[in-house]
């Protein structure tokens, strides 16, 4: 049986309180690659001082140890009200119902953000409210391990929860100082409880009347044990540390399939694929609906690739920058003052799309309206939430209307900045079917200008056909190299094809392009509302298309899609001479398709799913893990129950107070049978009670249990027996064994199926010892 | 004796169950980290791996070094009763010394205190020592047992400051306790009339037992002849005896049975089944603690010898081959007899053949009252002991309930008086009852056997 702790000081308390503390803040410490700033983190330090530190306070005053663990949460609920309750709370910390609608809304946002916001994520409300409560409740269990069961040791698990965290979302994990620091943190909570515990031992004289008066020196050196301490927790984290660079990484996912990104955060998005079946799928939905001026019929930019790969167009990795916000967006890259602009307002409603990028215009000024955190990317100006979704979305994005002269696009300035670099970036080795047509085409080309006019003529020359079928039958679907150069040859496919396509030939000709995913602008309807036209924009009107860039004129979409969209006015051959109007091009209809799906983008850019049968399998696999988990929990409780009858058993085998362990196995039984084995009840008293019931009226029966009564008493009561030998006390485990085993099943099978199942999974033996433990315990001087 | 508990004294670092569940865990986070490739976690669980072991390889690293010393009050104690014992730990080392505990190894059968903390030493103080680098520990022992108890050493179980592996060391050596017999306070007096003849009568307390006190005094009715002081009486005209003999020590002899050669195999079978003190032995034991102290303080001379063995003393090295006179006589008696061993473990064999002969050399000397303290006499003991009669008078013998009835009809033969003790409380009764019915067997008995020798050493004594 675990002795009871000494009880201990104020002092020791709070130095194990400060320890506890500093673990809990610098584990925390390790969710910083997450979450970018720091404030975050001051705000968890704040809430997890608050709770820790009045629990400590709590047990000064001597509040009764059960009820500190509550008070803590009360003072958790305070502390956050404080922080995130606003107007709603009572003298600013005290909750009221308002209170908690808040949190609930808190809660369902940081649900989103955790879903949409990639690393690092921005410190939204919802968010430091989640991690405000987390390390609140992670505190709480802290200080429950190690004030309450004082098993500090333990407090290893809720510091290992903000550290888990990391290794899924990132690639990394969590920092290895941080992870060292918070080895040290632990290492130096359980230097302070084996202080702690041995003064507090030493001050409490345990023992009793036997126990050996102790004359201590008055005064010894602490520096050199410090020293000792130090050096071994030195010696242990370095070897660890040197251990794990050493180790080499086994990428053997087998269970829970690659840890890929993206299963919280989304990022790397390919979503060429996720298009085309999108395309693919029968009944438009709407998407958006807007108002605008009549001559605003823009293309509306939900994301931009910009990455080739040779395999596949991807989306820089770009971290959110919470400075980005959506009220102001700057000035588009290589815009100079000669382009004649102009601003017009476009007024958005949302209707069934939901995503966390938000279909805007490319290049847009400003965007009002918006609920939630949104921010804006560099350099493409696409705008992103980090903690909701386009849902019920209502807002007004300013377009910075460019209107680029054929003449200012071909005297482009050929000497490019460097962070334009980039987008002219092409794999070492290409199909020489691409580097030929590109040199084919352009090779009467004058300019940058003149050559891009050349690649959107001819892929919206007569060869080439839209199909959003043929590319899955002969099986290039994408936009990788291969992909492009059966495509050139096949001469069918559909905007995926023809954006990239056309990117690459760009880049091939110098000029840098990207391709940007969104939608065309839309079927006009009759509505007019303030003399404005109502436009509406379904699935039918996702798209992709390439931009170009002509330095001092910026990125220019061109329209290589036969069929689709509109072909900007600059980009016609000869455009500059005719000045004609640009005509919508009917983008309601599409050759080929055998309808239109029903538009998903969300599902659609937040890629990496798999396929169905991939999600599928992973879910069962979820739902088997999750089910274990459950199912062990459950069960927790048999097998402890379990494991402290094997304990036990092994005590009787081995001969430590054989009878003691024998007799406490037998009374557990009985208490977890309800069949009595109260507290306060004496062996003899109980073999009586137990000898009265009906199982025991066999007379062998009977005398098992007198056995195992006797022997208890004569353990208990009787002189400290002397050694046996080893067979003798084999033969008396034995028999005591026999007995145990004879006793207890009388008891069980006395018993019904139903009380020996709840014997089993709810032992009511071990939830009173619990009980006992958490509420019982003495207070220091108490 | 008495075996010290047979724990096995590691001499490897253990883990200590925190530290054991740490090397778990860490192993359990090594899996997790590798199966799911979170490289960042393998420092934790190299931690959780590599701080037991570090802390081992430390606890084992840094061995103290310590000095123990260890005093009893009393030194030497009555069974049942109890003992302090203080030990003094002394740092040796230039290193404070914590982290430990200490429990101090009793034989089994006794109670030790509990493992308990020992606080933090500081470092050796060479020059100007204040006592910070001693730590006193005092404990009370309580010794049920006779014997000697070999009280140590000190364990020492050192952990490392995160309570993560620990090992045993024992410091020092163990330190003897010898723990007496019970002695039974005896109030019948025996033989303090001067009705025995020979050495037993005119006991005076005197503070030089062995002076020659030559004051003579008038003849009284009554005084043996061979008291007669015949220059006194030459010189005074009437018949004068001396006050005291000259030979000062009247001289009693305690007979103990140690080998218990009555049951042939009963070692074989005492140590299959209990490994407790033999009651019957102990009993004994108890007896001649109590005669032979009564004895002393009476003023005799106690000479306590084996059954087996009339002429060695109870045990290998006892002084005067086994004779005890004041003052301090009875301190060694009780000592000697603490360290008596039970026997079936170290068996000796007797000659003898020696011993019946000397036996009656000794006869002619003097006649002595002698008990025999039984347990389970053998033949051999039987026959020693009815060799040894003619020179006891009177001669008793007490058996305890193991003694066969065949020992005891031969005894009672050769006119011993033979009394049974069944349980320690029983002494003092048995001792009155042979004092009570001393004149009347006295009686009986002078006629028939006694007065021929009483003749005859009245003759040899005569100048």
């Amino acid at each position: 049986m675990r002795p009871e702790p000494a009880p201990l000081t104020r002092a020791q308390r709070l130095a194990l309180t400060g320890a506890s503390f500093l673990l809990v803040v610098i584990a925390t410490m390790a969710l910083g690659p997450l979450i970018s700033g720091s404030g975050w983190w001051w705000l968890c330090a704040f809430v997890a001082a608050g709770t820790l530190f009045a629990g400590a306070g709590l047990r000064a005053v001597r509040t009764p140890p059960s009820l500190v663990p509550v008070l803590e949460l009360g003072v958790l609920v305070l502390l956050l009200t404080l922080f995130f309750g606003g107007a709603s709370s009572l003298l600013l910390a005290i909750p009221t119902q308002g209170t908690f609608e808040t949190f609930g809304e808190l809660l369902a946002g940081a649900r989103r953000t955790i879903e949409q916001q990639s690393v690092p994520a921005i410190p939204v409300p919802a968010l430091s409210f989640v991690l405000a409560l987390g390390i609140g409740v992670l505190a709480v269990v802290t200080d429950i391990l190690v004030q309450t069961v004082r098993m500090p040791a333990l407090a290893a698990a809720p510091a290992l929860v903000p550290i888990l965290i990391p290794g899924f979302i990132i690639e990394a994990g969590a920092e290895v100082p941080t992870l060292v620091l918070t080895a040290a943190a632990y290492l130096l909570l359980l230097r302070v409880d084996v202080r702690v515990r041995r003064r507090a031992a030493l001050a409490s004289g345990e023992g009793g009347e036997e126990a050996a008066t102790v004359i201590a020196p008055k005064r010894v050196p602490i520096v050199s044990t410090l020293g000792a301490s130090l050096g071994l927790a030195a010696v242990g984290l370095l070897t660890a540390s040197v251990l794990a660079a050493s180790t080499p990484s086994i990428s053997t996912s087998l269970l829970l399939g690659s840890p890929s990104p993206g299963n919280l955060f989304a990022r790397g998005v390919s979503p060429f694929i996720d298009l085309g079946r999108d395309l693919r799928r029968p009944e438009p939905r709407p998407a958006f609906h807007y108002f605008a001026r009549d001559g605003d019929r823009p293309y509306f930019t939900l994301l931009t690739l910009d990455r080739f790969e040779g395999e596949v167009w991807g989306a820089t990795e770009r971290v959110v920058d919470g400075d980005n916000t959506v009220d102001a967006l700057p000035q588009p890259d290589g815009l100079s003052a000669t382009v004649e602009t102009s601003e017009h307002p476009i007024d958005v409603t949302i209707d069934e799309v939901r995503t966390t990028w938000l279909p805007v215009p490319y290049p847009t000024a400003r965007i009002e309206g918006l609920q939630g955190s949104w921010f804006w990317d560099d350099g493409s100006l696409t705008v992103r939430s980090v903690d909701s979704n386009t849902g019920g979305q209502r807002y007004r994005a300013t377009l910075l209307e460019i209107d680029p002269t054929p003449g200012q696009l071909r005297s482009a300035d050929r000497d490019l900045p460097a962070d334009i670099e980039p987008y002219l970036a092409l794999p070492e080795e290409m199909p020489a079917i691409i580097t030929d047509t590109a040199s084919t085409i352009t090779a009467a080309a004058g300019s940058p200008y003149d050559a891009a006019v050349a690649i959107q003529a001819y892929l919206r020359g007569v060869d080439f056909d839209y199909s959003t079928e043929a590319p899955v039958e002969d099986g290039y679907d994408g936009g990788g190299f291969d992909v492009i150069a059966r495509f050139l040859e096949t001469k069918a496919g559909y905007c995926v094809h023809f954006a990239s396509t056309m990117a690459v030939l760009a880049r091939e000709a110098g000029i840098p392009a990207r391709i940007s995913i969104g939608y065309t602008q839309g079927t006009p309807t009759e509505d007019r509302v303030n003399g404005v036209q109502r436009v509406e924009v379904d699935s039918h009107d996702l798209h992709s298309w390439p931009e170009l860039y002509f330095e001092g004129v910026g990125w220019v979409p061109f329209e290589p899609t036969p069929g689709r969209g509109s072909v900007p006015d600059y980009s016609r051959p000869g455009a500059g001479q005719e000045q004609a109007p640009s005509v919508p091009s009917g983008g309601a209809t599409t050759p080929g398709a055998s309808g239109r799906p029903e538009l998903d983008p969300d599902r659609n850019l937040a890629g990496a799913d798999g396929g169905a049968i991939a999600t599928a399998g992973q879910l069962w696999m979820r739902t088997g893990v999750v089910a274990l988990v459950i199912a062990a929990l459950l069960l927790a409780p048999a097998f402890l129950r379990f494991a402290q009858r094997r304990t036990r058993l092994r005590r009787i085998r081995r001969g430590e107070r054989p009878a003691d362990a024998a007799w406490d196995e037998l009374v557990s039984t009985a208490r977890d049978l309800r069949a009595g084995g109260a507290d306060a009840e004496t062996p003899r008293a109980f073999a009586e009670r137990t000898a009265r019931r009906d199982a025991f009226e066999d007379a062998d029966l009977q005398m098992a249990l007198v056995r195992l009564r006797d022997a208890v008493e004569r353990d208990r009561y009787g002189p400290p027996h002397t050694e046996l030998d080893r067979d003798s006390a084999r033969e008396r485990a034995a028999a005591l064994a026999a007995d145990l085993s004879a006793v207890r099943s009388a008891l069980l099978a006395e018993a019904g199926a139903a009380d020996r199942i709840r014997a089993t999974l709810v032992p009511a033996s071990l939830i009173d010892r619990a009980r006992k433990a958490l509420g019982e315990r003495r207070l220091a001087g108490a | 004796m008495h075996r010290p508990r047979s724990v096995r004294v590691s001499a490897w670092p253990r883990l200590t169950r925190r530290g054991g569940m740490l090397v778990i865990v860490g192993f359990v986070l090594l899996v997790v980290s590798l199966w799911f490739d979170l490289r960042d976690i393998l420092v934790l669980a190299f931690v959780g791996i590599a701080m037991p072991l570090a802390a081992a390889v430390f606890v084992t690293a840094r061995a103290p070094r310590l000095a123990v010393t260890r005093a009893f009050a009393p030194a030497v104690v009555p069974a049942g009763a109890w003992t302090r014992v203080s030990v003094v730990v002394k740092n040796r080392g230039r290193r404070t010394f914590d982290g430990a505990h200490w429990r101090d190894m009793v034989p089994s059968g006794l109670t030790g205190p509990p493992e308990a903390i020992l606080p933090a030493v500081g470092p050796y103080e060479g020059v100007l020592p204040s006592g910070d680098d001693t730590v006193r520990l005092e404990y009370r022992l309580r010794m049920p047992r006779r014997g000697v108890a070999a009280i140590g050493p000190l364990r020492i179980a050192i952990a490392d400051p995160f309570g993560l592996a620990r090992i045993d060391r024992d410091i020092g050596s163990a330190h003897e306790v010898i723990v007496t017999p019970r002695v039974t306070p005896l109030d019948a007096a025996l033989g303090s009339a001067a009705s025995i003849d020979g050495v037993v009568h005119g006991l005076q307390r005197r503070t030089h037992p062995n002076s020659d006190e030559l004051i003579a005094r008038e003849y009284r009715y009554g005084d043996p002849l061979r008291r007669v002081n015949w220059p006194a009486t030459a010189r005074r005209g009437e018949l004068m005896v001396r006050e005291e003999e000259q030979r000062g020590d009247p001289e009693a002899r305690i007979l103990l049975d140690t080998t218990l050669s009555g049951r042939p195999h009963s070692s074989a079978l005492r140590r299959e089944h209990d490994d407790g003190p033999n009651f019957g032995f102990e009993l004994a034991i108890e007896l001649a603690a109590s005669i032979g102290m009564h004895l002393l303080d009476r003023g005799f001379r106690v000479r306590c010898t084996q059954v087996a063995d009339p002429d060695r003393g109870v045990i290998p090295g006892a002084a005067f081959g086994g004779a005890y006179r004041m003052p301090g006589g009875e301190r060694m008696l009780l000592e000697d007899l603490a360290r008596v061993e039970e026997p079936g473990r170290t068996a000796t064999p007797v000659d003898a053949e020696t011993t019946v002969a000397e036996a009656r050399v000794r006869a002619r000397e003097a006649r002595a009252p002698g008990f025999a303290a039984l347990v389970d006499p053998g033949e051999q003991d039987v026959r020693n002991l009815v060799a040894l009669r003619p020179s006891l008078e009177p001669a008793v013998a007490f058996a305890v309930e193991s003694v066969s009835q065949r020992a005891v009809d031969l005894l009672e033969q050769a006119d011993w008086r033979v009394v049974r003790v069944r349980r320690p409380a029983d002494i003092g009764e048995a001792w009155a009852s042979i004092a009570a019915s001393r004149p009347s067997a006295e009686a009986a008995r002078t006629p028939g056997r006694s007065a021929p020798i009483v003749a005859g050493e009245a003759m040899t004594d005569a100048p």
